[in-house]
């Protein structure tokens, strides 16, 4: 007897994701031999969806997301966005924010959101509007001509933000965007990120190690387990959107919170 | 305020070099005043002899600078990026940059001579390591969080090289290159002082050595300058070049 979820994909096609991954295993060699990093890993992601990827240190989230954005090859499986395969990096359709924002620092808030154009020899004017507009959306028109070690760390993921969307990609990925800054500045950030999100309507892959993070951003969380990374867990979130301070405290989030938590939880010693 | 003060501690340097020839504090036979010296530069530089000495020696320089730069900075990178390379190599480059390089000076005459391409060679030579060891630090400068940014958003190779490496080695290797001219113009006027028969430091030498000390402190005055204008000028790249680091 075939699975229920197998009947219902025959009797209604879902429609493509943006983001589709199969069979995705991923082993690296070390002294003691090979380790399997990511076993078998398959997700989607629907166009203009939040999913959060979630899991303990060392699960090859972040490896995961790398792969998203071409910038790692996995040892086996598919990685399809926006229906063609990703191989190398591809800005056309994948933004990407790092966990440190990784601005140049000999390049202005204006110059680095610009970057990536200046790969693509875009002219300069065109340039300059789309990176000044970038920069208008995350809240920093104000801030073009400062450099990076000018900036606070919150304004610099801000600027990493505005250079990952600059070149208008269809998907953004971010890979623990928020984790090296203070509480405060996290949670605005994190209230930015779902403002922009909503002004953008991108397909957005966010990977963090905080379970309120996840909770508080996603469409969808994916709990992943400790290596080899597996995806041990796909749970909506049905909290209604604009999401609010206000939601943390409530009953509902502290359930779906509870239930990555009794998944991810190592096992005492 | 600031301007004022050195320009203060300038004035008083001249005046107690007038001064203390001219109050017989000092032997003005050892120790010319100022303004004599000054006068002494004055009739030197209208001369077309020294202004041809000043010219030989600066031509050498250049040359041995324009060799050294190109040729450290090559072998630097290949050790900045190449670790083994850099394994076997890195003892053997630190130890000859602590040989003093003047020692050498005798081989140089031997195998070349005493002409124009000897003083540019033992001015490669004594430039080269500190070039190199500049380039290679430069190169280790380079964050690879940053290579690995530029290429997430699609840079190829040359753009990696270009729009990454280069602006982030250039403080490094600005500073090389002003260390490598003030190194390399020591070197070409040790090696005129030492042999030749044109330059200014064949000048200074032969100054020295025939008591003429007007001349000869004139000689100074003039060199002082030239180091410290040329000093000056690559700093004032280093500093638009490296005002995001702070």
């Amino acid at each position: 007897m075939q699975p229920l979820a197998e009947l219902n994909r025959d009797a209604a096609p879902a429609p493509r994701g943006m983001i589709e991954v199969s069979g995705l295993n991923h082993a690296y060699a070390t002294r003691q031999g090979p380790v399997q990093a990511l076993e078998n890993v398959a997700l989607t992601v629907g166009q203009g969806r939040f999913t959060v990827i979630v899991g303990p240190s060392g699960c090859g989230k972040s490896s995961l997301l790398m792969m998203l954005a071409g910038l790692r090859a996995a040892s086996a499986g598919q990685i399809l966005c926006a229906g063609r395969p990703i191989t190398a990096p591809d800005p056309d359709r994948v933004g990407v924010v790092f966990q440190e924002a990784n601005l140049f620092p000999w390049l202005t808030a204006l110059d680095n959101v610009a970057f990536p154009l200046t790969l693509r020899r875009a002219p300069k004017a065109e340039r300059q509007a789309r990176a000044r507009a970038m920069l208008e959306l995350v809240g920093l028109g104000d801030a073009a001509t400062r450099y990076p070690h000018e900036l606070s760390g919150g304004m610099k993921q801000r600027v990493s933000i505005a250079r990952g969307l600059v070149q208008d990609p269809p998907v953004l990925l971010l890979d623990e965007p928020f984790a090296a800054l203070d509480e405060q500045t996290r949670m605005a950030m994190g209230e930015e990120l779902l403002r922009i999100w909503a002004a953008t309507r991108k397909t957005v892959v966010f990977v963090t190690h905080s379970l309120t993070e996840a909770v508080y951003l996603a469409d969808e969380v994916l709990v992943m387990s400790a290596r080899p990374g597996r995806i041990i867990d796909r749970m909506p979130v049905p909290l209604p959107r604009p999401r609010s301070y206000e939601m943390m405290a409530s009953a509902e989030f502290g359930r779906l919170r509870d239930r990555i938590w009794q998944q991810i939880k190592a096992p005492a010693r | 305020m600031l301007v004022l003060g050195r320009l203060a501690l300038l004035a008083g340097f001249c005046a107690l070099w007038e001064a203390l020839p001219r109050v017989g504090l000092a032997d003005p036979e050892l120790l010319p005043p100022f303004s004599t010296v000054l006068a002494t530069l004055g009739e030197l530089l209208a001369r077309p002899a020294l202004l041809a000495d000043l010219g030989t020696t600066t031509l050498e320089l250049l040359v041995a600078v324009a060799l050294a730069l190109p040729l450290g900075t090559l072998l630097g990178l290949a050790l900045g990026e190449n670790e083994r390379l850099a394994r076997i190599f890195d003892p053997l480059v630190f130890f000859l940059f602590s040989i003093p390089k003047s020692i050498f000076l005798p081989l140089f005459i031997l195998t070349m001579g005493i002409g124009f391409w000897q003083k540019v060679a033992f001015g490669v030579f004594s430039t080269l390591f500190i070039v190199l060891m500049s380039a290679a630090a430069a190169v280790r400068s380079v964050r690879p969080d940053h290579v690995f940014t530029a290429r997430a958003f699609g840079a190829s190779r040359a753009q990696i090289a270009w729009r990454v490496y280069l602006p982030s080695m250039l403080p490094i290797l600005l500073e090389g290159f002003r260390l490598a001219v003030i190194f390399g113009f020591t070197a070409v006027l040790l090696a005129e002082m030492y042999a030749s028969r044109t330059g200014m430091g064949h000048q200074i030498a032969s100054w020295g050595e025939n008591f003429m000390l007007q001349r000869l402190f004139a000689g100074v005055l003039l060199l002082s300058v030239v180091a410290i204008a040329m000093n000056e000028a690559i700093r004032g790249i280093e500093a638009r070049c490296s005002h995001w680091r702070s």
